[in-house]
């Protein structure tokens, strides 16, 4: 049987990547063809069993870490210390261009899929720190702040919801029991909501991953 | 042309409920209390439209049923939307109400997770529970983006292997 084209979109549509106008086509086909329908509920049911099972696949943290060491010490062999400031001073140029320069450009309002035929078009938020891996658990999270009267809504996830608060500032200190509960070593991501003074949704960030390093 | 609607009703509902079912759940999270009476709203929309004559066989019956299932889920968000303060968050991961059906199969495709080789394992970690894109993947694996797909195709193939009664 010769695969429909409409397969490779079952990844995206289930992990929410798809554009607006994918998305809906996507739809329609799987209300025409039974074969895809199948197959997307068979797909749904191993993301969702992966989602709620990552311990399944976690396991081999430790190859992962010992490849991560190994191509470290073979990038040590090689470079010399001259090498290695040219390159972190490299780095820090493409970081401020990645970071700084970027998002000044023509970023896409993202949409907010209220519901699936009114899109509404918002502004984005910039994440500030952390948005990169951590060397301790960050105390508090910045993003930039976009005019008066916002209500802000944070959300720190581990695969699922770690924790969630609202604030009217641009900033906010993490309380020490969600500190408690974060962990070196692990990958942790977030994101922030805005509402306006009635409460609708304005704008969203995107979702930043962040991994505190392991001491 | 008409559809022969009559003897066609059980065959009907038996195709699409769980494809009205599906879209509903995704759009407004599996754990929505409400879902299932919208799904069954639909479904009666959907016969009374055809009893009625609305289906004319302009498009596929496949895309009529699927306008109707949309429009309903819209209205029911925009309902929704006036008396909560927070849009509803998408949730795309919840643990429904599973029916026995998808519960074994979660089974299944647990038991074929934990005999999967470290590499399979690895890579359906990052692309669907850290949601890389296969070019994330393949940078952080050090291979290429054709590769990441191969292994991603092959693990789901093994899985579905499992699950094959």
């Amino acid at each position: 049987m010769s695969k429909c084209k409409f397969e490779d979109l079952i990844d995206g549509y289930l992990l929410n990547k798809l554009s607006e106008r994918d998305k809906e086509a996507f739809e329609e086909h799987y209300f025409n063809c039974s074969s895809c329908f199948e197959k997307l509920q068979e797909r749904d049911v191993i993301i969702r069993t992966i989602k709620n099972n990552p311990a399944l696949l976690e396991e081999k943290e430790e190859t992962r870490s010992s490849v991560l060491a190994g191509l470290r010490r073979e990038v040590a062999s090689f470079l010399t210390v001259r090498q290695l400031a040219f390159a972190g001073v490299t780095a820090l140029l493409v970081m401020i261009i990645v970071f700084a320069v970027l998002p000044r450009g023509q970023a896409p309002a993202p949409n907010f899929f209220l519901t699936d035929e009114e899109t509404v078009r918002g502004s984005s938020i910039t994440l500030i720190s952390p948005v990169i891996d951590m060397n301790q658990i960050p105390s508090s999270f910045e993003w930039k702040k976009l005019g008066e009267n916002i209500e802000y809504q944070i959300s720190i996830f581990n695969g699922k919801v770690l924790w969630k608060a609202t604030t009217r500032e641009n900033r906010i200190t993490l309380p020490d029991e969600v500190k408690a509960k974060m962990v070196p070593g692990e990958k942790y991501s977030w994101q922030v909501k805005a509402f306006g003074p009635d409460g609708t949704l304005i704008a969203v960030s995107s979702r930043v991953q962040f991994k505190i390093s392991a001491k | 042309m008409r559809p022969r609607v009559d003897e066609d009703i059980q065959e009907l509902m038996v195709r699409y409920r769980p494809i009205i079912a599906f879209r509903v759940r995704k759009a407004l999270g599996a754990q929505n209390t409400d879902c299932e009476d919208l799904v069954s709203e639909i479904l009666s929309q959907v016969l009374e439209k055809l009893q009625t004559g609305e289906f004319r066989g302009d498009s596929s019956l496949g895309t009529f049923v699927y306008t109707i299932t949309s429009r309903r889920i819209v209205d029911y968000i925009r309902e929704k939307t006036k008396v909560m303060k927070y849009a509803p968050e998408p949730a795309p991961f919840p643990d429904p109400q599973e029916t026995l059906e998808v519960a074994e199969m979660s089974e299944k495709v647990k038991r074929a997770l934990s005999r999967l080789k470290p590499k399979y394992r690895e890579v359906l970690y990052l692309y669907y529970y850290q949601e890389l894109s296969r070019e994330e993947v393949a940078r952080h694996l050090g291979v290429s983006t054709r590769k990441v797909s191969e292994l991603v195709n092959y693990a789901l193939k093994l899985i579905r292997k499992e699950l094959k009664p």
